[in-house]
């Protein structure tokens, strides 16, 4: 063997491991794999199809919303991500694997708030804390729930029970149940539906505000019907087809730089533009002209 | 603060003051009625304060009004606590699994609308003891009541609370403490609320066939053979206002163990 041979050969190998250390930074995997999912359900008159054959990629700090009209199936979609709704076809991987059942690496925020009404607002916390981290020590789930209720600035009000929260801040303690486990992908269904239009908007930031101290590294997928939302959040915006079998009608890119600004983005070409599609995916009366 | 003297917070008790009124009108009007043979409110008062003599008299010839109360409240205490000892656990179990339900809702369906005094002669000849007879009988009414509503409390957890155990993954111990049981809480206590109702009802007609000492013991006894209907009265108004008691005490816990959503 010459000398040359060894000296490439160690060459070659170590260029291969400088691209397996580099392969996940400059191409991150997947967070959430759909192929064609389809997801059924025995009804009385017959079997009802939900979601019919979709397949989609969600990259790893990505910001993905599902908007479409009620009853599309965005919430089912997305309850074959978190778990809670098995698919009847098809895969459904997060973070590499195989989605059976919820997990810790998902947190997920529901429509209405979810919070157990009985427990102060600190013990929602912990408790989800406390059953979805079942091998870590108590005194770090308490650390942890503190800290997640102190970042959505509820700690003055952590012994008080939800029923005399107001909406909004029901759903900041949601959010911070979420967060609290630290999940890599955040599941949101409906999270601001049931608020008032200014609530909402503060919401929408704060929530920014939690994914950029995260270093944008937890993928957030969100159900909406709200176009703003949609935009003001998202990378990309899936538009569904109304149900049953639901399919993909579009996705939308929103390549707007961020951290975005709720009161210029409007003004923004590219806003307006993103807008303008969504609206005519989504809408198809504008006017009384268009009733026939 | 100025307002705490005003007429508005007096309102509830100026009803209630006019309620007893008109039913004290009422009574005095039948009585009138029938001749004084019912006695009016002004006697039975003179014999309520009579009987109220010495009520913790216990001697062995002779029992106090508040010996035979406190007689038949242990043993609607005892029959009743037994009785939701054994239905809450099957309510719950009945709730959360439909094959439990399915086995025990007949044998509930067929025994709940049996007469409680229809089971008095069954513990009488199992027992051979009239007192526990009694105690048989009320624990027999009041599993159903506190059966069925602490299954139906199980079975309606809503949705929602069940996703919050899923989606974070609650161990069933943890699901059982944190959703399960402080859901239905309200639901088994409308159930107890309920049981403590009939039973009280019923140790009155029981004591009335056993016999010994108790409230319904003496309304036989002591008003009817004894031919004092101002006594049986009497009887009838302690009676009352301790199921009001009773039942005050359970509206209570039901206000502390609701929340709002």
């Amino acid at each position: 063997m010459s000398n040359s041979t060894t000296i490439h050969t160690s060459a070659t190998e170590k260029i291969k491991t400088v691209d397996e250390v580099l392969e996940p930074v400059l191409n991150p995997p997947p967070s959430i794999e759909i192929e064609n999912v389809t997801v059924s359900f025995k009804t009385a008159s017959g079997v009802y199809t939900a979601v019919k054959e979709i397949s989609l990629t969600v990259r790893k700090g990505e910001i993905v919303t599902l908007i479409g009209h009620s009853g599309c199936g965005k919430s089912t979609l997305m309850g074959t991500i978190s778990g809670m709704v098995k698919q009847s076809g098809g895969t459904v991987k997060a973070n590499g694997k195989p989605v059976t059942k919820p997990g810790p690496d998902r947190g997920i925020v529901f429509q209405n708030y979810s919070l157990l009404p009985w427990l102060s607002v600190y013990r929602n916390i912990y408790e989800a804390v406390d059953a979805a981290l079942k091998d870590k020590p108590s005194s770090f789930k308490h650390e942890l729930a503190e800290r997640n209720l102190k970042m959505v600035n509820l700690w003055a009000h952590k012994d008080k029970l939800p029923g005399h929260l107001s909406g909004g801040m029901k759903q900041r303690v949601a959010i911070a149940r979420a967060f609290a486990i630290n999940p890599s992908i955040l599941l949101l269904d409906e999270p601001f539906g049931a608020l008032d239009a200014l609530t909402k908007s503060n919401m929408h930031v704060e929530l920014l505000k939690l994914w950029n101290l995260d270093h944008r590294e937890k993928t957030i997928v969100m159900v909406t019907h709200d176009i703003e939302e949609a935009i003001f959040l998202s990378d990309r915006v899936v538009v569904m087809n109304d149900g049953p079998a639901a399919t993909i009608k579009e996705i939308v890119d929103v390549p707007l730089p961020r951290p975005r600004n709720k009161k210029t983005i409007v003004h923004d070409e590219t806003y307006m533009a993103i807008h303008d599609k969504l609206m005519n995916l989504l809408i198809d009366k504008f006017s009384i002209d268009d009733i026939e | 603060m100025k307002k705490l003297l005003s007429i508005r917070t007096y309102k509830p008790l100026l009803y209630f003051m006019a309620g007893i009124a008109l039913m004290g009108g009422i009574w005095e009007l039948i009585s009138w009625y029938t001749k004084y043979e019912i006695p009016s409110p002004r006697m039975t008062w003179t014999v309520l304060k009579e009987v109220m003599q010495n009520p913790m008299q216990d001697d062995p010839d002779y029992k106090g009004i508040g010996t035979k109360l406190i007689s038949s409240l242990t043993r609607v205490g005892i029959g009743f606590g037994l009785g939701s000892l054994l239905a809450i656990p099957i309510g719950l179990l009945m709730g959360s699994n439909k094959i439990v339900m399915n086995i025990i809702n007949p044998m509930v369906q067929i025994l709940r609308p049996v007469s409680p005094l229809a089971w008095f002669p069954l513990g009488l000849a199992f027992f051979q003891d009239s007192p526990k007879a009694s105690i048989f009988m009320i624990f027999i009414c009041s599993l159903w009541p506190t059966l069925i509503n602490a299954a139906f409390g199980v079975s309606s957890i809503p949705q929602d609370h069940k996703n919050v155990g899923k989606a974070f993954g609650f161990s069933r111990w943890k699901y059982i403490t944190r959703i399960m049981l402080p859901y239905s809480l309200p639901h088994i206590l409308t159930g107890l609320r309920l049981s403590i109702g009939v039973a009280w009802m019923v140790i009155v007609a029981g004591e009335m066939l056993s016999g010994g000492i108790g409230l319904g013991y003496f309304v036989w006894e002591e008003g009817f053979n004894g031919g004092s209907v101002a006594k049986i009265l009497v009887a009838i108004i302690i009676i009352g206002i301790v199921g009001l008691l009773l039942d005050m005490i359970f509206i209570g816990l039901q206000k502390r163990f609701t929340y709002a959503i």
